[in-house]
């Protein structure tokens, strides 16, 4: 079995030998890279600085939260606004790999920028073993390119560290717990690096990825709402995707067209495999009718994705 | 405490080989990930899992390295899955090609004979597939489980330690997945 205590000795020895002076951390205030920061901390303290990038595609209030929640475990953290600088360089891109290769890209200049200033020798990511299976390389297909290995730049100026590089989210969480994290950091579901860039089918403009934000929001309150009245157990991964797509409606006698948002849920232990998630109908219901309602403008429809991984991946693109 | 038996795992480029490194060394074993270029005399293992993988057994089995040479030089049980299962059945004189129905994700097995690999399971229960080619004659070969549209999932070869599965038992979603690949670990164990 996987022994978390001696993971976790190990690593920070290991930290210890391979970091000298400053590294800079991309922290999304998500499980992986939290966990990744407070093993390098453990390693090197108050050497680390955790920069969490606003990239403009993360979800509701995601940036002011995870500041506060980074903080609050006595980490050094830096805010950078980057957003104008990400809806520029995703404007009229609709190829999802591409998307991905100039999202991992920026993300490294951005990092970049700051370990300059920082005079940081070593630059940490949160990667875990889906991330660098599924970007293939060798006899292994590309399934998709994760930014923090697919995506990343050929030419990179620092030295890239990852502590968590052979474990999966479930063995993360164990050692997220075990050093401590509250139970909201350890327990949060997954969300992609590239953010709602990926929730957005199509052009990830900051209109779509508003849309998107706001649909996500909705079904993880009333998902969460409905796990806390006991309706159902909370899945593995729950959110919402802006399709590519319209379909007619009416609205108070007048006809509607606007966009799809896709429902998706799903049961897994380590991302690698996935069944749907069986949500009851009525939660489905609350969700439907509460995003076509205050989303009245942009969505006309909402549909529930019922595929498992494989044949389908958890997220969309 | 006895010694862990060295399970190792070759990979054939399989999206859940480093999760069949995981369950191997979650059901006691000692692993380690192995190209398939490795050649057999640098191998120090008691048996070996071949992975899956996105070559196609019709027209790509050079990508699958030395995994011919492990059948007939490698002193051991191996368990071949997927891709690896194909090309044993073809080495051993059988065929494999494109599935008429490919099974991605969701399928029920259904045991026919429990033999080792199957040994205390139900003779019914949920896998999870992954496969574009399957097996389409296994002669020397017992089969051991099929499916609704694919008729051989699992194999014994008659009279050498091997064993195939066309489905995924290290994947989390495969019920009684851990179970089989201990079952498999326990034929190593019992002939050390």
């Amino acid at each position: 079995m996987f022994d978390v205590e001696k993971f976790i000795q190990k690593t920070v020895k290991e930290l210890k030998d391979k970091v000298k002076g400053k590294a800079i951390i991309g922290a999304s205030g998500g499980v992986d890279s939290t966990t990744s920061a407070i093993l390098v901390n453990r390693a090197i303290g108050e050497n680390l600085l955790c920069v969490l990038v606003d990239t403009g595609y993360m979800r509701k209030n995601e940036i002011e939260n995870n500041e506060r929640l980074l903080k609050k475990l006595g980490l050094n953290v830096l805010v950078v606004d980057a957003k104008k600088r990400f809806y520029d360089k995703l404007g009229g891109v609709v190829d999802p790999e591409q998307k991905r290769k100039i999202i991992g890209e920026l993300f490294i200049r951005v990092f970049e920028e700051i370990a300059r200033r920082e005079s940081a020798r070593f630059f940490v990511q949160g990667t875990i073993a889906p991330d660098w299976i599924e970007s293939g390389g060798g006899l292994r297909d590309r399934i998709k390119s994760h930014h923090n290995v697919g995506g990343l730049p050929e030419k990179i100026e620092f030295e890239i560290v990852e502590p968590l590089r052979d474990l999966y989210k479930d063995e993360v969480r164990m050692v997220g717990k075990a050093l401590g994290l509250p139970s909201e950091l350890y327990e949060r579901q997954p969300f992609p690096g590239p953010g709602l860039a990926v929730r957005v089918i199509g052009e990830a403009t900051a209109e779509n990825a508003r849309i998107a934000r706001e649909a996500c929001a909705i079904v993880e309150q009333e998902i969460e709402r409905a796990v806390a009245k006991g309706e159902m157990i909370r899945p593995w991964q729950y959110f919402a995707v802006l399709l590519p797509c319209k379909a007619v409606g009416v609205h108070g006698d007048v006809r509607a067209y606007g966009r799809v948002v896709a429902v998706r849920a799903v049961e897994s232990l380590d991302g690698m495999s996935a069944a749907y998630s069986k949500i009851p109908h009525e939660v489905l219901e609350r969700i439907s009718v509460r995003i076509t309602n205050t989303l009245k403008d942009d969505v006309s429809r909402v549909v529930f994705d019922v595929t498992n991984k494989p044949p389908g991946t958890i997220e969309y693109e | 405490m006895s010694e862990p038996v060295k399970v190792y795992v070759v990979d054939n480029g399989g999206q859940w080989t480093h999760r069949i490194w995981r369950v191997l060394k979650e059901v006691g074993c000692d692993s380690k990930i192995i190209l398939n270029t490795t050649a057999v005399g640098d191998i120090d293992a008691d048996a070996l899992v071949l992975s899956g993988g996105a070559p196609r057994v019709a027209w790509e089995s050079p990508k699958l390295g030395n995994c011919t040479d492990y059948f007939d030089r490698f002193q051991g049980p191996i368990l071949g899955e997927c891709v690896g299962m194909q090309l044993m059945a073809i080495h051993f004189g059988g065929k494999a090609g494109s599935s008429e129905i490919p099974e991605y994700g969701l399928s029920r097995l259904k045991v026919v004979e429990e033999d080792d690999l199957f040994r205390g399971l139900p003779r019914e229960f949920l896998v999870w597939e992954s496969h574009n080619d399957e097996v389409k004659e296994v002669p020397n070969f017992a089969v051991l489980a099929f499916s609704e549209n694919c008729k051989i999932q699992a194999v014994k070869h008659l009279n050498k330690p091997f064993y195939g599965v066309q489905f995924h038992p290290e994947v989390n979603n495969t019920e009684h997945g851990s179970e089989i690949l201990g079952n498999f670990v326990k034929t190593v164990k019992a002939r050390l």
